[in-house]
């Protein structure tokens, strides 16, 4: 039916649109040529000369966007920088400076994060102090003593708190117990466990009040060991130590630290203002003891932020007094002629290895190829590129001190050379005890910082052209990646440990096998015994020894594989003195620093 | 009057009614393709295109580096550098001078594998701190970047192997002072460094012949990067080329679906009309309102796509699934309008099934203006692309895409811009010559537009 449809239809066609086409086509293609030719030529030139006025009017829009921007450039660099800036505010004694991340509260008991610790490094004192070379230094306390089998602290008259209430050691008693108490839910509860009945109360099978702490009086603090603990000096310098005054924590109704009001301080410093994720003012404490820190009138937190570009832009514009600067910023910085400056940061970062029974990674000889494959210089060196950081080659960072120096000169790490042979003779070895053919693909849990997205990338690449293997890359922020380290989702996760006190110790007993965070679950009796030596032992060098045995025991069983410690490079501005970064401690503190002006 | 005969009531002949075409006929398509033609905007375009394609197809057989290969004598080298190499020996770790020194000087040769510095000890220092610079120490005593510090007097020399490229270094060695902070004492030397690397090296990375005897002391060129490498000394031609490949298969592949998809929807709601048509548009306007990247990471985790695989084919679902609604809505608006057509309602006088009127009228008139909308939903797709790479939602490392070459790029923009420039650059061309084709493809296909030109 259709076809016949269409041949009607067809034959209409014929007559009606073949004739209009035609005609059309008469017209564009003789028409064009010969009558309408001066016309469109007329439009054509007509088109021609509009073009080109707007081809004008952009030239000129282009010249006087140019000269705008030049006579702005001009005018910034009259107006800018440091007249402008408000780094460093000498009329009112006061800096600007910047904050890595809105502390989550100001509780010292139970907060963990770094930016929460510089902070209460500055608001309040605990015993022990760190000086201006971090060495410590006396805080609340005037001297103290430790014994075997415990510790007396005898404390100073004049330390008060910011209303004028003296700082007394039932302060230390009160915040002590609260944190092993285990309804704060501390999670630096464990640092307290070298005191007696610590883990016992923690655990919630003893009373708070049976923690082997008690106040004699006001002046004196008395503490009871569980296992003599030779670095509680050390210990007691760590955020969690700091007092906490019982009636005032009372008065707060379980908002202690939630806001600036909510606390009240015994440091150099004192919080006036808190604006959430915005701005904080620290202003002196007028009733701070000691004329050797806290010289600043104020100290604005006017940006709270990690992102080390913006802040790089504002220590240009003169708005903040010191940023770090990663090594692409470097050469940035040389041609600014700014004096540059280096610290270690503490932190040892390493591939830590999923010893969980069914992983791969739980073969002792395939940990062995991949050590053998790699090279931490050539990551840091050439893949990283950090001035500041430096090749690990163990579990214990260079700073660390041994018996009469520093430990790695006491005790070097095993020497280290990659040999791409025994790497494969090792892998073969693990293909056998397991029995296959082809490893299954590496999961490398990372985060997503950009040296640890270099880090992984490099690896990847490494692993497969030297190794053959299939490597992973899990890229995971901060929060989600603890959680997988936590349930034991990953085979290798680049994660690194920074120390909580300055002994040993605190990388010490990363691998015990009670220790929680060793998120491997790596675990071997003869680390354990090495490591109870190490806590318990009086005897300098027997500790040592003990730490020398985990480094040796940390090579040999291929617990983890060292990538590197890092460090920042950071710049200051030149008329702020006193400042200093940290290993151990705050990462930035402002305690002892002054501005100077003369050097100008 | 004359009289009249039988042939004058003959039919008269039915060729002398059409009147005679003095030039072939032209179809709409061909009469489009001439104007596409004299367009040359839009022809320039389409060569760039069929350039990319080549690039993307055939380049990886004309050059075969893997683009995951990382040559760690060449980070983040520009195009065009320099180079000739110096053989080296293999590296050895260096245990400090074995010569005695007088000044601040360097230890054996300075080259990229190694910068070795040997000093004595400043006047009243505690230890030493090592700067390297890249211009000379002016009088900011702006020493350049602190490589080391040593607390002690017993270690006067350092070994810098930290990413050396030939050019000149202004190394300081500085003073400590009691408090190990940097005092006014320092010495200052300009270094020249080489490139160079090792037998070893040479070999492995095929840079002398076959047979060819190569010692210490001779110079290699290394190996050749056309167009520079990243900052894990990656080539950045091959990794453009492979991230084109990505880049262009959700390009043109995604696009395709869903403008496909959204042909048929639409050509379906604008056919039946009425409750038919208001229920599916209201349906569409539903899936406008979706969220895309919400959705791209929902499909992510419902596929199981697990860590450190490709997210690309969620990426493809996400957009097949999600970006259709713009297409269905403009087929269906041509079709309602082409449905009360004259031609159209002849053709159901005479009967024409639906499959027929949809297959014969509308698709085909509809066609231009799918077309065009296609050529511009293809640089969408490639900027989605891009976007969501960037944002580390796509390709997982180490495959390439342009989006996430630069977000790699941008993170060392100021140093080595050839990193960000390459990749955004190729963007940038990709997005405007598809922009283009579609502009002239519209103009060509729009016969409104004919007599305008």
């Amino acid at each position: 039916m259709i076809k016949k449809y269409l041949d009607i239809f067809g034959g209409i066609s014929c007559l009606s649109y073949t004739k209009g086409w035609g005609i059309l086509e008469l017209n564009q293609e003789k028409g064009m040529a010969e009558t309408n030719s001066r016309a469109i030529e007329g439009d054509d030139s007509f088109t021609r000369s509009a073009e080109k006025q707007l081809a004008l009017y952009a030239l000129y829009a282009v010249i006087s966007l140019s000269v705008l921007v030049y006579i702005l450039s001009l005018a910034a660099a009259q107006f800018g920088s440091n007249s402008t800036g408000q780094a460093i505010d000498v009329e009112n004694n006061a800096v600007t400076i910047t904050l890595r991340a809105e502390p989550p509260q100001l509780d010292q008991g139970r907060s963990t994060d770094a930016s929460s610790f510089v902070v209460l490094a500055h608001a309040f004192e605990g015993l022990i102090a760190y000086d201006e070379e971090a060495r410590l230094t006396p805080g609340v306390a005037e001297r103290w003593e430790i014994r075997a089998d415990g510790a007396t602290f005898w404390l100073r008259e004049d330390a008060k708190w910011s209303d004028g209430v003296p700082v007394t050691a039932h302060d230390f008693e009160f915040a002590w117990r609260r944190v092993v108490d285990p309804a704060t839910a501390s999670q630096y509860a464990f640092i307290f466990y070298s005191i007696k009945n610590a883990e016992a109360v923690n655990t919630g099978e003893l009373p708070k009040e049976m923690l082997g702490v008690r106040a004699v009086s006001d002046r004196q603090l008395e503490v009871v060991f569980e296992q003599p603990t030779p670095y509680f000096d050390k210990l007691v310098a760590f955020i969690t130590f700091l007092p906490v005054r019982e009636d005032f924590y009372n008065s707060t109704n379980g908002r202690y630290g939630a806001d600036a009001d909510e606390m009240v301080y015994n440091g150099p410093y004192m919080i006036t203002d808190w604006v959430h994720s915005a701005s904080m003012v620290w202003k002196k404490n007028p009733y701070y003891w000691s004329d050797k820190r806290g010289f600043l009138d104020e100290i604005r937190v006017a940006y709270i932020t990690s992102d080390t570009n913006a802040k790089l832009n504002l220590f240009k514009d003169g708005q903040i007094v010191e940023t770090e600067l990663l090594s692409p910023m470097l050469p940035g910085a040389m041609a600014e002629r700014w004096q540059i400056d280096r610290i270690m940061d503490g932190t040892v970062f390493f591939f830590e290895f999923n010893h969980r029974p069914g992983r791969v990674t739980d073969n002792l000889n395939f940990r062995k190829a991949l050590m053998y494959a790699h090279e931490s210089s050539e990551l840091v060196y050439k893949a990283l590129k950090e001035a500041s950081y430096l090749p690990a080659v163990s579990l214990f960072p260079v700073w660390i001190q041994g018996v009469n120096g520093p430990f790695r000169e006491e005790y070097p790490p095993p020497e280290h050379h990659m040999d791409l042979e025994k790497a494969r003779h090792h892998l073969e070895l693990a293909k056998q005890e397991l029995g296959v053919d082809e490893f299954p693909p590496i999961v490398m849990l990372s985060g997503d910082t950009p040296v640890s997205l270099v880090a992984s990338a490099y690896y990847q690449e490494l692993f497969r052209k030297r190794l053959g293997l299939e490597i992973r890359i899990d890229a995971q922020i901060f929060k989600q990646r603890l959680a997988k380290m936590t349930s034991g989702d990953f085979d290798i996760v680049l994660a690194g440990w920074g120390p909580d006190y300055d002994d040993a110790l605190t990388f010490g007993d990363f691998f015990a096998s009670w220790n929680l965070n060793n998120r491997g679950r790596y675990n071997s009796p003869e680390m354990d015994s090495y490591i109870r030596t190490a806590q318990s032992s009086l005897d300098p060098k027997e500790r040592m020894d003990a730490f020398g045995n985990i480094q040796q025991l940390v090579y040999d069983d291929v617990a983890m594989l060292p990538m590197y410690e890092r460090g920042w490079s950071f710049v200051v501005d030149p008329r702020l003195k006193g400042f200093r970064r940290r290993s151990v401690g705050p990462e930035v503190d402002y305690n002892y620093a002054y501005i100077d002006v003369s050097s100008d | 009057m004359s009289k009249l005969t039988a042939a004058d009531f003959a039919p008269h002949s039915n060729e002398h009614h059409c009147h005679a075409l003095s030039r072939p006929s032209l179809s709409y398509w061909q009469d489009a393709w001439i104007r596409l033609k004299s367009n040359k905007r839009a022809l320039a375009s389409g060569y760039l295109i069929i350039g990319l394609l080549i690039f993307t197809l055939l380049g990886p057989l004309l050059w075969p580096v893997n683009s995951s290969e990382q040559d760690l004598d060449q980070l983040s080298t520009p195009p065009g550098s320099a180079r000739s190499a110096l053989i080296i020996p293999d590296y050895e770790p260096w245990a400090g001078p074995t010569t005695t020194v007088t000044e601040l000087e360097l230890a054996g040769s300075a080259t990229t594998q190694s910068v070795r510095l040997q000093w004595t000890s400043l006047p009243e220092a505690n230890g030493h701190r090592v700067y390297r610079n890249l211009y000379p120490v002016g009088e900011e005593k702006a020493y350049g970047i602190p490589m080391a510090e040593f607390f002690d007097n017993n270690t006067l020399y350092f070994e810098d192997r930290l990413d050396l490229s030939p050019g000149i270094y202004y190394y300081s060695v500085v003073a400590l002072a009691k408090n190990r902070r940097p005092a006014t004492e320092a010495a200052t030397i300009r270094v020249d460094v080489l490139r160079s690397t090792t037998v070893d090296e040479a070999i492995a990375q095929g840079l002398v012949e076959e047979g060819e005897e190569i010692a210490v002391g001779d110079t290699v060129n290394v190996a050749l990067h056309p167009l520079g490498t990243d900052y894990l000394g990656r080539d950045m031609l091959a990794r453009l080329m492979e991230g084109a490949r990505v880049s262009l298969f959700i390009g043109i592949f995604a696009p395709f679906l869903y403008v496909l998809m959204g042909v048929v929807y639409g050509s379906i709601a604008g056919f039946m009309g009425g409750k038919v048509d208001q229920l599916m548009m209201r349906f569409a306007d539903f899936v406008v309102a979706l969220p895309f990247l919400l959705f791209m990471i929902l499909f992510k985790i419902s596929f199981g796509i697990g860590p450190g695989e490709s997210g690309i084919f969620p990426m493809l679902v996400a957009m097949v699934v999600l970006l259709w609604p713009a297409t269905a809505r403009l087929v269906r608006g041509q079709i309602m309008q082409i449905r009360e057509q004259g031609y159209v309602e002849a053709s159901k006088l005479l009967g024409a099934k639906s499959s027929y009127l949809i297959l014969r009228h509308m698709l085909p008139n509809t066609l231009g203006v799918v077309l065009v909308t296609l050529t511009f939903e293809i640089p969408r797709a490639i900027f989605t692309e891009a976007f969501l790479s960037f944002i580390g939602m796509g390709v997982a490392p180490p495959t390439p895409s342009w989006g996430s070459m630069s977000n790699e790029g941008i993170k060392t923009m100021l140093n080595t811009p050839h990193e960000l420039i390459f990749p955004a650059l190729l963007i940038s061309i990709t997005v405007l010559a598809f922009n283009l084709l579609g502009d002239g493809l519209r103009d060509a296909l729009d016969a409104r537009m004919r007599n305008t030109e």
